[in-house]
């Protein structure tokens, strides 16, 4: 199923933002707002994880309800998760579309990564794991 | 001991009525501050030295050591970028600019990713704005669009609209009407008098019908305008017409979304229409505590707000080419200082594919993502607990931060100048 992704600030992602290294902020990022109509299409239960397929890669996240968003749109608190399948085109402005992805997302069985597994698997190299 | 009036290096809110009480080196309780201050200035993990990415391991090295490389880097390099600098004070920044014109490099901020398309509407039809003590005195009405403050701005509400008190508003809580415009039913639109949900996408086409309706025009309305029914669209028009100083506050959800910042500048002309009725502001929700001092900064010093190129020897501006994303993306640039930000976090991966591929050094106190990339990172004092510096709040005012604790850490202007200077020398000046 198709979804339009939104991206963008929360309390939680806010707190944990200059711990980028702990479980909490992995928590927080890999955390796909859906509409419960949405979820309940897609067989999902709160917390079940997601592969999020967008124009330039996949990545794992949990899927948990939210009132606050409609049905087929899905909000990620922004985060290296999210931008994990953002592209990069800016259209001339300097600015990704990170309010306005289309992502396809499907019921998996795998695990999200780790923020420091998403970077390794970029070439980085985890300092504090 | 207690320190008094210190200023929350977080938001672009800058609140400087914040209570920090210091014991033994360390910040032990907050007062004043919102969620996000408390835990940034309560924030322990540190990196304790420099480090070096030796093959597949970390080893530290001492700060000298760190900042020759910084400077090699730089020296060595063909077309360096100099990312970062909304979380440091203006005086890095200024040194920053400096280094990037000796190097002929790309010095590019975050706003870049957050409000650049704000400053290029500001750029095509100027900036109705006023600071924010204004709106706390003055306005009637306060409109948020696409912005969330009880998420990402937390104190705004309470020091400055839904619960501040105003000099010239006899009931602030009852007088004041406050309108939530948004494509998701946040928190901050439960507590908005209006709320006006918007399909995604829909904000021009929104803004253009508010823009007609003011102008009289509304037979020319269709029924609904992306989900937004016409007779809502009136009594929103209504309300701001009525207002006696209305003040919007915009966010990310105008300039991330489609139109980018055709969305601004349609914003802004809806307020220089309302204008023709009666007082309006509109003024943007700035992100980083000092991403505006990176605008100021900058444009005092090149003539541009963000993403400015010295490769021709002079400031050459032109953001989708001298912006970070797009360098990063084409594989353009051969070296990159990061300074007070996190590009790892909040870029697409494409850039960070490249970030792999070249050398970087990083200015930050704590391993984040951008970590994992560097060749080198040297971790700095904070800029307002252990340093101090200026910053621009969201609406302009300049405030210096203060320091409330004192640690060995250097500031990030005491680190970037050792680097000029030993760039300096390297050209000879």
């Amino acid at each position: 199923m198709t979804y339009l992704m939104l991206t963008g600030r929360t309390v939680n992602q806010g707190v944990t933002v200059e711990n980028k290294t702990s479980a909490e902020y992995a928590a927080e990022t890999s955390t796909c707002f859906m509409h419960e109509f949405d979820m309940l299409e897609l067989g999902l239960d709160n917390g079940d994880t997601i592969r999020v397929t967008g124009p330039c890669g996949e990545v794992v996240m949990r899927a948990v309800m939210s009132e606050e968003v409609g049905m087929g749109t899905v909000f990620v608190p922004y985060g290296p998760y999210a931008n994990h399948v953002v592209a990069a085109d800016t259209h001339s402005t300097g600015m990704p579309d990170f309010k306005s992805h289309q992502v396809e997302i499907e019921p998996t069985d795998e695990e999200p990564k780790r923020v420091h597994e998403l970077m390794e698997d970029l070439g980085g190299l985890a300092y504090d794991r | 001991m207690i320190v008094k009036d210190a200023v929350c290096p977080f938001c672009g809110c800058l609140c400087d009525d914040i209570e920090v009480e210091v014991e033994g080196g360390r910040v032990v309780a907050v007062t004043n501050a919102c969620e996000l201050g408390t835990t940034k200035f309560m924030g322990e993990k540190r990196m304790k030295n420099p480090i070096l990415r030796d093959g597949n391991q970390w080893k530290e090295i001492t700060c000298d050591e760190a900042v020759r490389y910084a400077a090699d880097m730089l020296l060595d390099a063909e077309r360096p970028l100099l990312y970062g600098w909304s979380g440091t004070h203006g005086e890095a920044q200024c040194v920053g600019v400096h280094m990037a014109e000796l190097v002929r490099g790309v010095i590019d901020n975050t706003s870049s990713v957050c409000h650049g398309p704000s400053i290029l509407a500001i750029q095509e039809v100027g900036h109705p704005g006023c600071t924010l003590g204004v709106v706390k005195n003055r306005a009637d009405l306060v409109i948020y669009w696409g912005s969330n403050p009880i998420d990402a701005h937390p104190r705004h509400l309470s020091r400055y609209t839904r619960y501040a008190e105003g000099f010239f508003l006899e009931n602030a809580f009852r007088d004041r009407k406050v309108i939530v415009v948004d494509v998701r039913r946040t928190e901050t639109a439960e507590i908005a008098d209006e709320f006006v949900q918007i399909k995604p996408g829909g904000d021009y086409a929104v803004l253009s019908a508010l823009r007609a309706i003011v102008q009289g025009k509304t037979e020319t309305i269709p029924r609904t305008v992306a989900g937004v029914t016409r007779e809502q669209l009136v009594r929103v028009a209504n309300l701001c017409k009525s207002a006696k100083f209305g003040a919007v506050y915009f966010g990310l959800g105008l300039t991330m979304t489609r139109g980018k910042y055709k969305n601004i500048r349609n914003a802004i002309e809806l307020v220089s229409e309302l204008s023709r009725h009666t007082k309006f502001t509109i003024s943007a929700m700035r992100g980083h505590y000092n991403v505006y001092g990176s605008n100021e900064v900058n444009t005092w010093m090149t003539g541009y707000p963000f993403g400015i190129d010295f490769s021709r020897g002079i400031a050459f501006y032109n953001p989708g080419e001298t912006t970070a994303v797009d360098i990063l993306a084409r594989k353009e640039c051969d070296a990159a200082l990061i300074v007070g930000s996190d590009p790892a976090a909040h870029f697409p991966r494409r850039c960070l594919e490249h970030l792999s591929e070249i050398p970087v050094v990083q200015l930050d106190p704590y391993p984040n993502a951008t970590t994992a990339f560097c060749n080198v990172q040297i971790p700095v004092a904070v800029t307002g607990i252990d340093a101090e510096g200026t910053a621009y709040r969201m609406d302009g005012v300049p405030i210096r931060t203060r320091k409330v604790l004192s640690s060995d850490y250097l500031s990030d202007r005491e680190v970037l100048l050792q680097m000029y200077t030993l760039m300096q020398e390297a050209k000879g000046q």
